[in-house]
């Protein structure tokens, strides 16, 4: 930033900024000379072009919470989104202690998903890890039927020892734990002086804490964009690397992208949206990723996750 | 011809911000097409005294003659600090802004303040437009000296009920754009345009559809969010969403319509 004394200013006299293409009267100068400054410039609409050059996969969506399938698939469709990683952790009005009877629900309504969009869907099983029993049944019975991961909301912390059981399933069948995640002050038992909403939310730690017991298995912080803090995430998750990241959320963050890379590497992030598909695309294309390193967060790092299990999309 | 309603240069006090000044906004603005930016300093929002951050931009705007004819300066104003009707008369006769912009969260004041009142007004009066921004950043990741409090939409009837002559940027809607159809009206009543950066405008398409293809205006609010979200709401919409002559309005008619361009 110019510092500048009171003498500077008003020799400055007034001035009329923008005249570019705006024509003369506002600066005095015509659109000519402006173009004299410029390189030439991308035409508008030129971005989608950009954003289709890409193959997808994205790490964190749903069903079943709002947004109709076809609906889903149309944003899919515009932004070149291929596969969509998709679950329902929350018991139909929003009760998330849900019981076996529930989680089966929210699963078919997955499964549903599945069938009608074979080729779109890939479905995550929803369990709660306090019907322990059930839980393993149901990840079984999910995976039968084509599932490739699981995800959990915050019916327990990911490393509750009722969890134990869950993670030891996933890791024998080679897949990743998809666990909501929180970084803010006042969840999940972060700086409780600004209260403790979602006291069950995983926090960065309660990932790391995961992460040293289960060093085999895989491991992924929900949405950075999500409304944690997420340059305590990833300093905090930085040395683990079974805890990988998707970049889903609604807090499309400036520099998020690049601050990921520089504390997980690039094979460590994912592309998601968790509701928000623009952002999602955008914060990436918005990054200073070099082509590789594109290719790696929209496509390459989910895929090689799913080849683990054999489910990696060719 | 594209123009970015809600872009921003300076510091970010709980955050360190990637192109916070006109030489890296303006290599931002190379690299995806961007024509102009409406541009403030958010040096403003912190300084008791905002003039010092106006002075700021004039001054960097003046330092390349690449600039002058690519940024649109609006001023950031405190209507309950001393000495702002100088500073609105300095801004506008030396500075050449085009509007302003005010923060009523972090300047700690009513939108129905008096002094609120009366800076709209004499904005009004000077043709200039008049930027609120719904909210700065994200509230659940902030710092905790940052606000713990974020507006949405409706939180900003009141002024427009006071002073409904006067040009309007509402920008970065996180939330909010589900009015009923009374509050509704008065959006579409007065002269407002909704930049594109924010979250809650998921749905472009459809919101279109409730306020009017005139209401909606290409924004980034960089730097805090990134630069290319907002383009990609507008650029996405399908022909039965918003013909070619409506984006055309949405990328810079609705922003020339509302500076005075």
């Amino acid at each position: 930033m110019v510092n500048i004394n009171r003498r500077k200013f008003f020799r400055n006299t007034a001035f009329s900024a923008a005249g570019l293409m705006l024509g003369k009267n506002l600066s005095g100068s015509t659109s000519d000379e402006f173009n004299d400054n410029r390189t030439s410039l991308p035409v508008p609409g030129n971005i989608m072009k950009e954003v289709l050059r890409y193959r997808k996969i994205n790490a964190h969506e749903h069903v079943g919470m709002g947004m109709t399938l076809a609906n889903q698939i149309d944003l899919a469709d515009r932004l070149g989104v291929e596969k969509l990683e998709v679950s329902f952790p929350i018991a139909a009005g929003g009760k998330i202690t849900a019981t076996p009877d529930e989680f089966i629900k929210c699963n078919d309504v997955v499964l549903s998903a599945m069938k009608q969009y074979p080729d779109r869907y890939l479905g995550s099983c929803f369990i709660n890890p306090e019907y322990g029993k059930e839980s393993l049944e149901e990840i079984k019975r999910c995976m039968d039927h084509g599932m490739i991961g699981l995800k959990v909301y915050n019916q327990v912390k990911i490393n509750d020892p009722l969890f134990y059981p869950v993670i030891e399933k996933l890791t024998d069948l080679k897949m990743i734990i998809l666990m909501h995640a929180h970084c803010g002050i006042g969840v999940g038992g972060k700086r409780t002086k600004y209260g403790n909403s979602q006291p069950n939310a995983s926090v960065p730690e309660d990932f790391v804490d995961a992460a040293k017991r289960y060093p085999s298995s895989m491991f992924q912080y929900a949405h950075t964009g999500g409304g944690g803090d997420w340059e305590y995430a990833c300093k905090a998750i930085q040395d683990y690397p079974n805890i990988y990241v998707d970049t889903s959320g609604s807090n499309n963050e400036s520099n998020m992208i690049d601050f990921a890379l520089k504390y997980l590497g690039e094979d460590r992030v994912f592309y998601g949206s968790d509701g928000s598909f623009y952002q999602g695309v955008g914060n990436i294309l918005a990054s200073n990723l070099n082509e590789s390193q594109r290719k790696k967060i929209f496509y390459d790092n989910f895929n090689n996750i799913l080849r683990k299990a054999g489910n990696n999309v060719n | 011809m594209l123009i970015d309603i809600s872009a921003n240069i300076g510091h970010w006090p709980f955050r360190q911000t990637q192109c916070n000044t006109c030489e890296a906004l303006l290599a931002r603005m190379n690299k995806f097409g961007v024509d102009v930016s409406v541009v403030s300093n958010m040096n403003g929002i912190f300084y008791k005294d905002t003039q010092a951050a106006n002075e700021e931009l004039h001054e960097e705007i003046r330092s390349d003659s690449r600039f002058k004819d690519r940024f649109i300066p609006f001023g950031v104003i405190n209507p309950i600090y001393a000495g702002w009707q100088n500073d609105l008369e300095t801004c506008s006769s030396k500075m050449g802004i085009k509007g302003i912009r005010l923060y009523p969260l972090y300047h700690d004041y009513e939108l129905t303040d008096p002094s609120c009142i009366e800076l709209v007004k004499n904005a009004r009066d000077r043709g200039l437009t008049v930027a609120f921004t719904v909210r700065m950043v994200d509230s659940r990741p902030r710092a905790w000296m940052d606000l713990a409090k974020e507006w949405t939409l409706k939180d900003l009837i009141p002024i427009i009920q006071e002073v409904p002559d006067a040009k309007y940027m509402v920008l970065n809607i996180s939330s909010g754009t589900h009015l009923n159809e009374e509050d509704t009206k008065i959006f579409k009543d007065a002269d407002v345009v909704f930049d594109t950066s924010g979250k809650n405008i998921a749905d472009l398409g459809g919101l279109i559809s409730k306020f009017g293809k005139d209401m909606f205006a290409f924004g980034t609010h960089a730097p805090i969010l990134d630069y290319v979200t907002g383009l990609l709401r507008v650029e996405s919409l399908r022909d039965n969403e918003a013909d070619s002559a409506a984006k055309e309005l949405i990328r810079s008619g609705n922003a020339k319509r509302i500076l005075g361009l």
